[in-house]
Protein backbone atom coordinates (compact mmCIF):
# COMPACT_ATOMS: atom_id res chain seq x y z
CA UNK A 1 0.00 0.00 0.00
CA UNK A 2 1.21 3.50 -0.85
CA UNK A 3 2.23 5.75 2.03
CA UNK A 4 0.71 9.22 1.95
CA UNK A 5 2.47 10.38 5.12
CA UNK A 6 5.81 9.13 6.39
CA UNK A 7 7.37 10.45 9.57
CA UNK A 8 10.76 9.29 10.83
CA UNK A 9 12.39 10.22 14.14
CA UNK A 10 10.57 13.55 14.13
CA UNK A 11 11.46 15.97 16.90
CA UNK A 12 10.49 19.54 17.66
CA UNK A 13 11.92 21.63 20.44
CA UNK A 14 10.64 25.11 21.38
CA UNK A 15 13.32 26.78 23.48
CA UNK A 16 13.92 24.30 26.27
CA UNK A 17 10.56 22.58 25.84
CA UNK A 18 10.34 19.38 23.82
CA UNK A 19 7.08 19.25 21.89
CA UNK A 20 7.83 16.10 19.86
CA UNK A 21 10.40 13.43 20.50
CA UNK A 22 11.42 10.63 18.13
CA UNK A 23 8.01 10.30 16.51
CA UNK A 24 7.65 7.60 13.82
CA UNK A 25 4.52 6.67 11.90
CA UNK A 26 3.16 6.13 8.43
CA UNK A 27 -0.30 6.74 7.04
CA UNK A 28 -1.46 4.70 4.09
CA UNK A 29 -3.51 5.94 1.17
CA UNK A 30 -7.24 5.84 1.95
CA UNK A 31 -6.71 5.48 5.68
CA UNK A 32 -8.32 7.56 8.42
CA UNK A 33 -5.58 7.94 10.97
CA UNK A 34 -6.30 9.31 14.41
CA UNK A 35 -3.65 11.16 16.33
CA UNK A 36 -4.96 11.17 19.86
CA UNK A 37 -3.81 12.88 22.96
CA UNK A 38 -4.63 15.52 25.54
CA UNK A 39 -4.05 19.24 24.99
CA UNK A 40 -0.35 20.00 24.73
CA UNK A 41 0.56 16.47 23.65
CA UNK A 42 2.04 17.68 20.34
CA UNK A 43 -0.86 16.97 17.97
CA UNK A 44 -1.11 20.46 16.47
CA UNK A 45 2.68 20.72 16.24
CA UNK A 46 2.70 17.52 14.19
CA UNK A 47 0.00 18.84 11.83
CA UNK A 48 1.85 22.12 11.42
CA UNK A 49 5.05 20.30 10.49
CA UNK A 50 3.20 18.01 8.09
CA UNK A 51 1.53 20.96 6.37
CA UNK A 52 4.72 22.98 6.05
CA UNK A 53 3.72 25.61 8.62
CA UNK A 54 6.48 24.68 11.03
CA UNK A 55 9.99 23.29 10.62
CA UNK A 56 11.00 20.29 12.64
CA UNK A 57 14.11 20.42 14.82
CA UNK A 58 15.25 17.02 13.54
CA UNK A 59 13.92 13.95 11.77
CA UNK A 60 12.10 13.59 8.48
CA UNK A 61 8.51 14.20 7.43
CA UNK A 62 7.16 13.36 3.98
CA UNK A 63 3.73 13.95 2.47
CA UNK A 64 3.15 12.25 -0.90
CA UNK A 65 6.85 11.29 -0.67
CA UNK A 66 7.82 14.96 -0.74
CA UNK A 67 9.65 16.54 2.21
CA UNK A 68 7.14 18.81 3.95
CA UNK A 69 9.49 21.78 3.60
CA UNK A 70 8.94 21.53 -0.18
CA UNK A 71 5.15 21.34 -0.04
CA UNK A 72 4.66 25.00 -0.94
CA UNK A 73 4.15 24.47 -4.65
CA UNK A 74 0.57 25.09 -5.84
CA UNK A 75 0.15 21.60 -7.33
CA UNK A 76 0.87 20.03 -3.94
CA UNK A 77 -1.31 22.51 -2.08
CA UNK A 78 -4.26 21.46 -4.24
CA UNK A 79 -3.93 17.89 -2.98
CA UNK A 80 -4.08 18.86 0.68
CA UNK A 81 -6.86 20.32 2.84
CA UNK A 82 -5.98 21.78 6.23
CA UNK A 83 -8.13 22.74 9.19
CA UNK A 84 -6.19 23.89 12.23
CA UNK A 85 -6.83 26.07 15.25
CA UNK A 86 -5.35 29.03 13.38
CA UNK A 87 -7.71 28.86 10.39
CA UNK A 88 -9.69 32.06 9.92
CA UNK A 89 -12.50 33.50 7.83
CA UNK A 90 -13.27 36.97 6.44
CA UNK A 91 -15.78 38.22 8.98
CA UNK A 92 -17.33 41.02 6.96
CA UNK A 93 -18.02 38.73 4.02
CA UNK A 94 -20.80 36.16 3.71
CA UNK A 95 -20.23 32.41 3.94
CA UNK A 96 -20.76 32.21 0.17
CA UNK A 97 -18.22 34.96 -0.56
CA UNK A 98 -15.63 33.28 1.67
CA UNK A 99 -16.08 30.01 -0.19
CA UNK A 100 -16.13 31.75 -3.57
CA UNK A 101 -12.65 33.13 -2.92
CA UNK A 102 -11.27 29.68 -2.19
CA UNK A 103 -13.09 28.19 -5.20
CA UNK A 104 -11.12 30.60 -7.37
CA UNK A 105 -7.84 30.06 -5.53
CA UNK A 106 -8.13 26.27 -5.93
CA UNK A 107 -9.61 26.62 -9.44
CA UNK A 108 -12.73 24.69 -8.47
CA UNK A 109 -16.13 25.36 -10.15
CA UNK A 110 -18.36 27.55 -8.01
CA UNK A 111 -21.12 24.93 -8.18
CA UNK A 112 -19.05 23.06 -5.61
CA UNK A 113 -20.05 25.66 -2.97
CA UNK A 114 -23.60 24.26 -2.77
CA UNK A 115 -22.25 20.72 -2.39
CA UNK A 116 -19.94 21.54 0.52
CA UNK A 117 -22.56 23.70 2.23
CA UNK A 118 -24.88 20.71 2.08
CA UNK A 119 -22.15 18.53 3.60
CA UNK A 120 -21.94 20.80 6.64
CA UNK A 121 -25.65 21.60 6.83
CA UNK A 122 -25.34 25.32 6.05
CA UNK A 123 -27.14 25.66 2.74
CA UNK A 124 -29.78 28.02 4.14
CA UNK A 125 -27.22 30.25 5.85
CA UNK A 126 -24.95 30.97 2.90
CA UNK A 127 -25.82 34.68 2.68
CA UNK A 128 -25.12 35.29 6.37
CA UNK A 129 -22.09 37.40 7.24
CA UNK A 130 -19.42 35.34 8.98
CA UNK A 131 -19.34 37.87 11.85
CA UNK A 132 -22.90 36.81 12.74
CA UNK A 133 -22.16 33.09 13.02
CA UNK A 134 -21.90 31.01 16.18
CA UNK A 135 -18.67 29.18 17.01
CA UNK A 136 -20.12 25.90 15.78
CA UNK A 137 -21.24 27.45 12.50
CA UNK A 138 -17.79 29.00 12.00
CA UNK A 139 -16.23 25.59 12.43
CA UNK A 140 -18.63 24.16 9.84
CA UNK A 141 -17.75 26.91 7.34
CA UNK A 142 -14.06 26.16 7.87
CA UNK A 143 -14.75 22.49 7.26
CA UNK A 144 -16.70 23.36 4.10
CA UNK A 145 -13.70 25.39 2.91
CA UNK A 146 -11.42 22.44 3.63
CA UNK A 147 -13.67 20.06 1.65
CA UNK A 148 -14.08 22.50 -1.28
CA UNK A 149 -11.29 21.22 -3.54
CA UNK A 150 -11.81 17.52 -2.73
CA UNK A 151 -8.26 17.04 -1.47
CA UNK A 152 -6.45 13.71 -1.56
CA UNK A 153 -5.32 14.28 2.00
CA UNK A 154 -7.18 16.05 4.80
CA UNK A 155 -5.51 17.34 7.96
CA UNK A 156 -8.17 18.00 10.56
CA UNK A 157 -7.22 19.37 13.95
CA UNK A 158 -10.11 18.79 16.39
CA UNK A 159 -12.69 19.17 13.60
CA UNK A 160 -15.82 18.74 15.71
CA UNK A 161 -14.64 20.30 18.96
CA UNK A 162 -17.16 23.17 18.78
CA UNK A 163 -20.06 21.21 17.33
CA UNK A 164 -23.24 19.82 18.84
CA UNK A 165 -23.91 16.05 18.51
CA UNK A 166 -26.24 16.43 15.50
CA UNK A 167 -23.75 18.45 13.49
CA UNK A 168 -20.84 16.27 14.65
CA UNK A 169 -22.68 13.26 13.27
CA UNK A 170 -23.28 15.01 9.96
CA UNK A 171 -19.58 15.92 9.70
CA UNK A 172 -18.61 12.34 10.58
CA UNK A 173 -20.90 11.06 7.82
CA UNK A 174 -19.33 13.50 5.33
CA UNK A 175 -15.83 12.46 6.37
CA UNK A 176 -16.76 8.80 5.98
CA UNK A 177 -18.12 9.46 2.49
CA UNK A 178 -14.95 11.35 1.51
CA UNK A 179 -12.84 8.54 2.91
CA UNK A 180 -14.84 6.00 0.91
CA UNK A 181 -14.05 8.02 -2.22
CA UNK A 182 -10.34 7.67 -1.45
CA UNK A 183 -9.47 10.73 0.68
CA UNK A 184 -6.85 9.99 3.30
CA UNK A 185 -7.67 11.66 6.62
CA UNK A 186 -5.25 12.63 9.34
CA UNK A 187 -7.33 13.54 12.35
CA UNK A 188 -6.27 14.87 15.72
CA UNK A 189 -8.77 14.71 18.51
CA UNK A 190 -9.15 14.11 22.18
CA UNK A 191 -12.65 12.78 21.58
CA UNK A 192 -12.21 9.03 21.81
CA UNK A 193 -15.72 8.29 20.54
CA UNK A 194 -14.92 10.26 17.39
CA UNK A 195 -11.69 8.32 16.98
CA UNK A 196 -13.42 4.97 17.44
CA UNK A 197 -16.16 5.96 14.97
CA UNK A 198 -13.89 7.22 12.22
CA UNK A 199 -10.37 5.87 12.45
CA UNK A 200 -8.84 2.78 10.89
CA UNK A 201 -5.79 3.25 13.08
CA UNK A 202 -4.95 5.46 16.01
CA UNK A 203 -1.76 6.62 17.67
CA UNK A 204 -1.68 7.75 21.28
CA UNK A 205 0.51 10.78 21.73
CA UNK A 206 1.57 11.84 25.19
CA UNK A 207 4.18 14.48 26.06
CA UNK A 208 5.47 14.45 22.48
CA UNK A 209 5.94 10.69 22.23
CA UNK A 210 3.83 8.03 20.58
CA UNK A 211 2.88 5.57 23.29
CA UNK A 212 0.79 3.13 21.30
CA UNK A 213 -0.40 2.71 17.71
CA UNK A 214 -2.84 0.21 16.23
CA UNK A 215 -6.39 -0.38 15.05
CA UNK A 216 -8.95 0.68 17.70
CA UNK A 217 -10.55 -2.78 17.67
CA UNK A 218 -7.21 -4.52 18.22
CA UNK A 219 -6.27 -2.13 21.00
CA UNK A 220 -9.54 -2.70 22.80
CA UNK A 221 -9.11 -6.45 22.47
CA UNK A 222 -5.48 -6.27 23.58
CA UNK A 223 -6.38 -4.32 26.70
CA UNK A 224 -9.53 -6.29 27.41
CA UNK A 225 -9.59 -8.51 30.49
CA UNK A 226 -11.61 -11.10 28.52
CA UNK A 227 -14.77 -10.72 30.52
CA UNK A 228 -18.39 -10.58 29.48
CA UNK A 229 -21.17 -8.68 31.20
CA UNK A 230 -24.42 -10.58 31.52
CA UNK A 231 -27.55 -8.62 32.36
CA UNK A 232 -30.27 -10.82 33.76
CA UNK A 233 -34.04 -10.31 33.83
CA UNK A 234 -34.06 -10.28 37.64
CA UNK A 235 -31.90 -7.14 37.52
CA UNK A 236 -28.55 -8.72 38.35
CA UNK A 237 -25.46 -7.92 36.29
CA UNK A 238 -22.83 -10.65 36.21
CA UNK A 239 -19.24 -10.32 35.12
CA UNK A 240 -17.67 -13.53 33.90
CA UNK A 241 -14.48 -14.42 32.05
CA UNK A 242 -15.19 -15.44 28.50
CA UNK A 243 -13.32 -18.74 28.75
CA UNK A 244 -14.87 -22.26 28.89
CA UNK A 245 -15.00 -22.24 32.71
CA UNK A 246 -18.25 -20.22 32.69
CA UNK A 247 -19.75 -21.64 29.50
CA UNK A 248 -22.08 -24.01 31.32
CA UNK A 249 -23.38 -21.27 33.63
CA UNK A 250 -24.05 -18.86 30.77
CA UNK A 251 -25.65 -21.66 28.76
CA UNK A 252 -27.98 -22.39 31.63
CA UNK A 253 -29.08 -18.72 31.88
CA UNK A 254 -29.82 -18.83 28.19
CA UNK A 255 -31.79 -22.03 28.50
CA UNK A 256 -33.79 -20.49 31.34
CA UNK A 257 -34.47 -17.39 29.22
CA UNK A 258 -32.92 -15.20 31.94
CA UNK A 259 -30.64 -13.03 29.81
CA UNK A 260 -31.51 -9.47 28.81
CA UNK A 261 -28.13 -8.73 27.23
CA UNK A 262 -24.67 -10.17 27.02
CA UNK A 263 -21.67 -8.23 25.78
CA UNK A 264 -17.92 -8.18 26.05
CA UNK A 265 -16.38 -5.81 28.59
CA UNK A 266 -13.78 -4.09 26.44
CA UNK A 267 -12.12 -0.88 27.55
CA UNK A 268 -12.72 2.32 25.57
CA UNK A 269 -9.80 4.05 23.87
CA UNK A 270 -10.04 6.63 26.65
CA UNK A 271 -9.63 3.90 29.30
CA UNK A 272 -6.59 2.52 27.44
CA UNK A 273 -5.04 5.95 27.18
CA UNK A 274 -5.43 6.57 30.90
CA UNK A 275 -4.10 3.08 31.59
CA UNK A 276 -0.94 3.70 29.56
CA UNK A 277 -0.19 7.31 30.33
CA UNK A 278 -1.86 7.87 33.66
CA UNK A 279 -3.33 11.05 32.16
CA UNK A 280 -6.90 12.01 31.40
CA UNK A 281 -7.72 13.12 27.86
CA UNK A 282 -8.52 16.80 28.40
CA UNK B 1 6.53 30.49 -9.75
CA UNK B 2 2.87 30.42 -10.76
CA UNK B 3 1.05 33.54 -11.88
CA UNK B 4 -2.69 33.13 -12.27
CA UNK B 5 -4.75 36.18 -13.13
CA UNK B 6 -7.82 34.35 -11.85
CA UNK B 7 -6.30 34.00 -8.38
CA UNK B 8 -5.07 37.60 -8.37
CA UNK B 9 -8.54 38.77 -9.40
CA UNK B 10 -10.17 36.60 -6.71
CA UNK B 11 -8.01 38.17 -3.98
CA UNK B 12 -8.60 41.64 -5.43
CA UNK B 13 -12.38 41.17 -5.60
CA UNK B 14 -12.43 39.85 -2.05
CA UNK B 15 -10.38 42.79 -0.75
CA UNK B 16 -12.52 45.30 -2.63
CA UNK B 17 -15.72 43.90 -1.12
CA UNK B 18 -14.17 43.57 2.31
CA UNK B 19 -12.73 47.09 2.28
CA UNK B 20 -16.03 48.60 1.10
CA UNK B 21 -17.51 47.37 4.41
CA UNK B 22 -14.58 48.59 6.50
CA UNK B 23 -15.17 52.21 7.47
CA UNK B 24 -12.10 52.41 9.70
CA UNK B 25 -9.64 51.72 6.90
CA UNK B 26 -11.69 53.18 4.06
CA UNK B 27 -12.12 56.57 5.69
CA UNK B 28 -8.37 57.27 5.55
CA UNK B 29 -8.71 58.45 1.93
CA UNK B 30 -10.52 61.52 3.27
CA UNK B 31 -7.27 62.80 4.82
CA UNK B 32 -5.36 63.83 1.64
CA UNK B 33 -8.57 65.00 -0.05
CA UNK B 34 -9.31 67.26 2.90
CA UNK B 35 -5.76 68.59 2.77
CA UNK B 36 -6.14 69.23 -0.96
CA UNK B 37 -9.26 71.29 -0.27
CA UNK B 38 -7.41 73.32 2.37
CA UNK B 39 -4.54 74.09 0.02
CA UNK B 40 -6.88 74.97 -2.83
CA UNK B 41 -8.51 77.74 -0.83
CA UNK B 42 -7.28 81.17 -1.73
CA UNK B 43 -6.14 82.93 -4.86
CA UNK B 44 -3.03 82.39 -6.85
CA UNK B 45 -1.17 79.36 -8.04
CA UNK B 46 -0.47 76.55 -5.59
CA UNK B 47 3.28 75.93 -5.37
CA UNK B 48 4.74 72.52 -6.33
CA UNK B 49 5.73 71.92 -2.71
CA UNK B 50 2.08 72.01 -1.62
CA UNK B 51 0.90 69.80 -4.49
CA UNK B 52 3.46 67.22 -3.40
CA UNK B 53 2.62 67.52 0.26
CA UNK B 54 -0.84 66.30 -0.74
CA UNK B 55 0.46 63.65 -3.16
CA UNK B 56 3.02 62.32 -0.68
CA UNK B 57 0.41 62.27 2.05
CA UNK B 58 -1.85 60.28 -0.28
CA UNK B 59 0.98 57.83 -0.95
CA UNK B 60 1.87 57.36 2.70
CA UNK B 61 -1.63 57.38 4.16
CA UNK B 62 -3.69 55.75 1.40
CA UNK B 63 -1.16 53.46 -0.29
CA UNK B 64 1.02 52.47 2.65
CA UNK B 65 -1.54 52.69 5.46
CA UNK B 66 -4.33 50.79 3.70
CA UNK B 67 -1.89 48.13 2.51
CA UNK B 68 -0.45 47.85 6.02
CA UNK B 69 -3.89 47.63 7.64
CA UNK B 70 -5.31 45.00 5.28
CA UNK B 71 -2.23 42.78 5.70
CA UNK B 72 -2.24 43.26 9.49
CA UNK B 73 -5.94 42.38 9.61
CA UNK B 74 -5.31 39.20 7.60
CA UNK B 75 -2.73 38.27 10.22
CA UNK B 76 -4.91 39.26 13.16
CA UNK B 77 -7.88 37.21 11.91
CA UNK B 78 -5.71 34.22 10.83
CA UNK B 79 -6.86 34.53 7.23
CA UNK B 80 -3.40 35.14 5.77
CA UNK B 81 -2.45 31.58 6.71
CA UNK B 82 -5.41 30.34 4.65
CA UNK B 83 -4.06 32.18 1.61
CA UNK B 84 -0.53 30.93 2.27
CA UNK B 85 -1.76 27.33 2.47
CA UNK B 86 -3.74 27.69 -0.76
CA UNK B 87 -2.20 27.15 -4.21
CA UNK B 88 -1.76 30.94 -4.55
CA UNK B 89 1.91 31.93 -4.84
CA UNK B 90 3.60 34.79 -3.02
CA UNK B 91 3.42 36.92 -6.20
CA UNK B 92 -0.29 36.21 -6.66
CA UNK B 93 -1.13 36.96 -3.03
CA UNK B 94 0.88 40.17 -2.82
CA UNK B 95 -0.21 41.41 -6.25
CA UNK B 96 -3.86 40.67 -5.49
CA UNK B 97 -3.59 42.35 -2.11
CA UNK B 98 -1.86 45.44 -3.55
CA UNK B 99 -4.38 46.18 -6.28
CA UNK B 100 -7.05 47.70 -4.05
CA UNK B 101 -4.54 50.04 -2.35
CA UNK B 102 -3.13 50.96 -5.74
CA UNK B 103 -6.52 51.73 -7.28
CA UNK B 104 -7.56 53.77 -4.24
CA UNK B 105 -4.25 55.65 -4.54
CA UNK B 106 -4.85 56.46 -8.21
CA UNK B 107 -8.38 57.70 -7.48
CA UNK B 108 -7.27 59.75 -4.45
CA UNK B 109 -4.30 61.35 -6.19
CA UNK B 110 -6.36 62.13 -9.30
CA UNK B 111 -9.02 63.76 -7.13
CA UNK B 112 -6.41 65.72 -5.20
CA UNK B 113 -4.77 66.94 -8.41
CA UNK B 114 -8.13 68.16 -9.69
CA UNK B 115 -8.90 69.89 -6.40
CA UNK B 116 -5.50 71.62 -6.10
CA UNK B 117 -5.43 72.34 -9.85
CA UNK B 118 -2.11 70.58 -10.43
CA UNK B 119 -1.46 70.36 -14.19
CA UNK B 120 2.13 69.19 -14.75
CA UNK B 121 3.86 70.19 -17.96
CA UNK B 122 4.72 66.56 -18.71
CA UNK B 123 1.88 64.47 -17.26
CA UNK B 124 3.09 61.00 -18.45
CA UNK B 125 6.47 61.54 -16.79
CA UNK B 126 4.86 62.63 -13.51
CA UNK B 127 2.48 59.66 -13.65
CA UNK B 128 5.45 57.31 -14.19
CA UNK B 129 7.31 58.79 -11.22
CA UNK B 130 4.24 58.61 -8.95
CA UNK B 131 3.62 55.00 -10.05
CA UNK B 132 7.20 53.95 -9.24
CA UNK B 133 6.98 55.74 -5.87
CA UNK B 134 3.67 54.02 -5.13
CA UNK B 135 5.41 50.64 -5.52
CA UNK B 136 7.72 51.63 -2.68
CA UNK B 137 4.77 52.67 -0.50
CA UNK B 138 3.01 49.39 -1.28
CA UNK B 139 6.12 47.46 -0.24
CA UNK B 140 6.42 49.57 2.91
CA UNK B 141 2.77 48.94 3.82
CA UNK B 142 3.07 45.21 3.18
CA UNK B 143 6.26 44.98 5.20
CA UNK B 144 4.83 46.82 8.21
CA UNK B 145 1.61 44.82 7.95
CA UNK B 146 3.58 41.60 8.06
CA UNK B 147 5.63 42.81 11.02
CA UNK B 148 2.64 43.78 13.13
CA UNK B 149 0.02 41.56 14.73
CA UNK B 150 -3.15 43.65 14.61
CA UNK B 151 -4.72 46.64 12.88
CA UNK B 152 -4.31 48.73 16.02
CA UNK B 153 -0.60 47.91 16.24
CA UNK B 154 -0.21 48.55 12.49
CA UNK B 155 -1.96 51.94 12.82
CA UNK B 156 0.56 52.99 15.46
CA UNK B 157 3.66 51.55 13.79
CA UNK B 158 2.96 53.28 10.47
CA UNK B 159 2.48 56.74 11.98
CA UNK B 160 6.19 57.76 11.98
CA UNK B 161 6.40 56.68 8.33
CA UNK B 162 3.36 58.78 7.43
CA UNK B 163 5.04 61.78 9.05
CA UNK B 164 8.42 61.05 7.46
CA UNK B 165 7.19 60.41 3.92
CA UNK B 166 4.03 62.50 4.02
CA UNK B 167 5.23 65.62 5.76
CA UNK B 168 9.01 65.17 5.35
CA UNK B 169 9.17 67.98 2.80
CA UNK B 170 8.35 70.47 5.54
CA UNK B 171 11.74 69.75 7.08
CA UNK B 172 13.57 70.73 3.90
CA UNK B 173 14.40 74.30 4.98
CA UNK B 174 16.35 72.84 7.93
CA UNK B 175 18.47 70.44 5.86
CA UNK B 176 21.12 73.11 5.19
CA UNK B 177 21.55 73.78 8.91
CA UNK B 178 21.15 70.25 10.35
CA UNK B 179 23.56 67.94 8.57
CA UNK B 180 22.05 64.64 9.67
CA UNK B 181 18.78 65.62 8.04
CA UNK B 182 20.52 65.43 4.67
CA UNK B 183 19.36 61.83 4.23
CA UNK B 184 15.88 63.23 3.68
CA UNK B 185 16.93 64.44 0.27
CA UNK B 186 17.17 60.81 -0.80
CA UNK B 187 13.76 59.75 0.40
CA UNK B 188 11.27 58.79 -2.33
CA UNK B 189 9.02 61.73 -1.49
CA UNK B 190 11.90 64.22 -1.97
CA UNK B 191 12.90 62.53 -5.22
CA UNK B 192 9.31 62.79 -6.42
CA UNK B 193 9.35 66.52 -5.73
CA UNK B 194 12.67 66.94 -7.54
CA UNK B 195 11.20 65.20 -10.55
CA UNK B 196 8.17 67.50 -10.42
CA UNK B 197 10.36 70.63 -10.24
CA UNK B 198 12.49 69.30 -13.11
CA UNK B 199 9.47 68.56 -15.28
CA UNK B 200 8.24 72.13 -14.83
CA UNK B 201 11.52 73.51 -16.23
CA UNK B 202 11.40 71.15 -19.20
CA UNK B 203 13.25 68.05 -17.97
CA UNK B 204 12.76 64.92 -20.06
CA UNK B 205 12.95 61.21 -19.19
CA UNK B 206 16.76 61.11 -19.33
CA UNK B 207 17.00 64.08 -16.96
CA UNK B 208 14.96 62.39 -14.25
CA UNK B 209 16.59 58.97 -14.59
CA UNK B 210 18.81 59.49 -11.56
CA UNK B 211 15.83 60.41 -9.36
CA UNK B 212 13.83 57.47 -10.71
CA UNK B 213 16.79 55.16 -10.03
CA UNK B 214 16.94 56.34 -6.40
CA UNK B 215 13.21 55.64 -5.98
CA UNK B 216 13.72 52.24 -7.65
CA UNK B 217 16.43 51.40 -5.12
CA UNK B 218 13.91 52.11 -2.36
CA UNK B 219 11.39 49.87 -4.16
CA UNK B 220 13.96 47.11 -4.47
CA UNK B 221 14.96 47.29 -0.80
CA UNK B 222 11.28 47.35 0.21
CA UNK B 223 10.42 44.35 -1.97
CA UNK B 224 13.41 42.28 -0.80
CA UNK B 225 12.61 42.96 2.87
CA UNK B 226 8.93 42.18 2.26
CA UNK B 227 9.71 38.84 0.58
CA UNK B 228 12.11 37.95 3.38
CA UNK B 229 9.55 38.70 6.10
CA UNK B 230 6.74 36.98 4.14
CA UNK B 231 8.83 33.82 3.85
CA UNK B 232 9.46 33.94 7.60
CA UNK B 233 5.74 34.43 8.26
CA UNK B 234 4.90 31.31 6.24
CA UNK B 235 6.33 29.38 9.17
CA UNK B 236 5.10 29.57 12.75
Amino acid sequence: MENVIRVEALAKVFGNQTALENVDFQVEKGETFGFLGPSGAGKTTTIKILTGQLMQTSGEAFVFNIPTSELKKGMHRKRVGVLTDNSGLYERLSIHDNLKLFCDLYEVPRSRIEEVLDMVNLTNEKKKAVSKLSKGMLQRVLLARTFLHEPDLLFLDEPTSALDPTNSKQIHDSLRRMNEKGTTIFLTTHDMTEAETLCNRVAFLNKGKIQLMDEPKKLRRQYSDNTVIIELKDGRELKRTSGPEHAQEIYQYMMDDQIVSIHSDEPTLGDIFVDITGRELV
Amino acid sequence: MSFSLKRINAIFQKDLKDLSKNMYIGSIIVLPILMAFLYSIGDGETPILLHYLVINLALSSVTAFIQCAVIAEEKEKNTLRGLMLSPASLTEILTGKSLVSLILTVVTIALCMVITGYEPTNLPLVILAIFVASLFFLALGTLLGLLTRSIIEASVVILPFIFLFGFGSMAKPFIEEITWLKFMEYLPNSQLEEIAYGVEVGAGFSDILENLAIILVWVLVGVILTIFVYKKRELD
